[in-house]
């Protein structure tokens, strides 16, 4: 008796915890959605039971079903990461180190910003074609602009002490570049690779949604199509995860390379 | 002439130096006008959109969107925001699903909301107020967080109620703190609307662009860009000067 009272209040103040809210909040979610699917009140073909979104997901874990479409985005992601990259970390080194050139082209970097970059993909689709290549131009430029803002914010940030410190010590341009700067901007840079690779995965697959012949967008859309709610919803559940997992192992490598990288999270918004 | 002016002048010449390289692209022949339209053709394209065509339609769809989501954003935001403060246990708890779903590319679910709502403006008002409610959500609550406690104890040592402590201490020093989550929402939003009116070819300026683009119609569709990147500078411009006034 005494040990049924014990675990109770263990239980309650569990469930008095950050984590035990969210657990309890996921189970609600989770019974909600069973509840509304095997009842059929509300739009019952929304709410597939989740066992066959689960079977699905494994589905896809397990057989090589997917491997065009992943290997589609990827390529289209992981070029656009690399193309905003070579040119994002240059441009925002460039801007940032010169204050009268950042003075003149911040305000129409930051306008350019705003403007959503997928509806630039019929330019794309003109010059470069439905191949992946004018999905990863769109992924491409989606990037571009954290990149290079957070690397004009690095440039900021770098105290002109330290460059005439070592100068005072003999240092020339080069290593000035590589052991001042570089360290330097070296956290707000990673932070704009993390940030600009979640904009990549946005832009890139959400054009594959519009005109593709493959990738994981693509398929989101063919799953529409055939009203494959569940293969669709654990579909998205896939990316989701892979998202946030390649996140995490930035944040994480990063972290370690870079003390400084930031926690920005809103990597979802730059498409 | 003035330095900033001096600046002012070198900004318009970067933009006119490239409309004038992709005007002459265009006109000698380097690019084909089935790939490139000249910049003025677009502009005259747009321009007779708006006086004989349905631009200003269109338009005006996209801005009651934006509205609509701004409306629904602010609203459930704020409350939202608010509960999470005054419940700590709740606040803490939900703060990281909010930045998990901030983070992640929820705008790939937008099929869904075409099955619930159709192919109409309410799908597009329903994912995109998702956008703007995530940062009013979390400034409201950091707002409310880091209002200064002597602010509480004047007003309390001047046996202010409860109800004068919130209307008059309380509001005034969390309203710049959530009219920073206003403005950042208003940016999602506005990326959302012409995304998804892109993508899922429904609603206002978007969804012109996209069938100028299914149709190969080549000026039609830089004079549908010219319309959105002017819609989208014309509307940060106002929330930069909105800001400035708030502040002042």
């Amino acid at each position: 008796m005494y040990k049924r009272q014990q675990n109770s209040a263990f239980l309650a103040a569990q469930l008095q915890t950050p984590l035990g809210v969210q657990a309890l909040t996921l189970l609600l979610i989770i019974a909600v959605w069973e509840l509304i699917g095997r009842t059929g009140i509300l739009f019952a073909e929304l709410f597939p039971p989740l066992i066959e979104i689960m079977r699905s997901l494994w589905t896809y874990v397990t057989t090589p079903i997917m491997l065009p479409h992943l290997k589609a985005s990827l390529y289209e992601v992981g070029g656009a990461l690399g193309l905003a990259a070579l040119f994002g970390i240059p441009l925002g080194i460039l801007w940032g180190s010169r204050t009268r050139w950042l003075e003149i082209v911040e305000p129409l970097i930051l306008y350019a910003a705003v403007v959503p970059k997928i509806v630039i993909f019929p330019v794309f689709i003109l010059f470069l074609g439905i191949d992946v290549h004018s999905k990863l131009a769109v992924g491409a430029i989606a990037a571009f602009f954290p990149i290079s803002l957070l690397t004009i914010a690095g440039m900021r940030e770098v105290k002109q002490v330290y460059v005439d410190v070592a100068r005072t010590a003999g240092a020339g341009a080069y290593q000035i570049a590589t052991r001042v700067y570089l360290p330097a901007i070296a956290g707000q840079v990673f932070t704009g690779i993390r940030i600009g690779m979640g904009a990549a995965v946005t832009g890139a697959l959400l054009a594959e949604t519009k005109v593709a012949k493959a990738g994981l967008g693509f398929m989101i859309v063919e799953y529409y199509g055939q009203f494959r709610i569940a293969d669709m919803y654990s579909l998205l559940l896939f990316i989701f995860i892979l998202s946030a997992l390649v996140n995490w192992a930035m944040k994480t490598l990063f972290a370690r390379l870079s003390p400084s990288a930031r926690a920005g999270q809103d990597a979802g918004m730059y498409f | 002439m003035s330095e900033s002016t001096r600046i002012t002048a070198w900004r318009w010449g970067i933009i006119f130096a490239v409309v004038a390289i992709a005007e002459s692209a265009v006109r000698l022949g380097w690019i084909s006008s089935f790939f490139l339209a000249a910049p003025t053709r677009a502009a005259v394209v747009l321009w007779e959109q708006i006086v004989h065509g349905n631009a200003l339609w269109l338009t005006a769809i996209t801005l009651l969107e934006i509205t609509a989501c701004l409306a629904i954003s602010t609203v459930v935001g704020v409350f939202a925001g608010f509960l999470l403060w005054r419940y700590k246990l709740i606040g803490g708890s939900y703060e990281m699903f909010l930045a998990a779903l901030f983070s992640s590319p929820v705008i790939l679910a937008y099929p869904i909301f075409l099955v619930t709502f159709g192919r109409t403006s309410a799908a597009v008002i329903a994912l995109s107020s998702i956008f703007g409610l995530i940062p009013i959500i979390i400034n409201t609550k950091g707002a409310f967080q880091n209002v200064n406690p002597i602010l509480l104890q004047v007003g309390a040592s001047m046996n202010l109620t409860r109800k004068q402590l919130f209307r008059h201490i309380l509001v005034p020093a969390v309203a710049p703190t959530i009219f920073s989550g206003f403005r950042l929402a208003l940016t999602y939003i506005l990326k959302s609307v012409l995304g998804l009116e892109y993508v899922a070819q429904v609603g206002g300026v978007g969804m012109w662009l996209s069938d100028a683009a299914f149709m190969f119609k080549v000026e039609e569709v830089y004079a549908g860009l010219l319309g959105t990147i002017t819609l989208s500078i014309l509307f940060l411009y106002l929330i930069n000067r909105s800001e400035v006034l708030v502040r002042k």
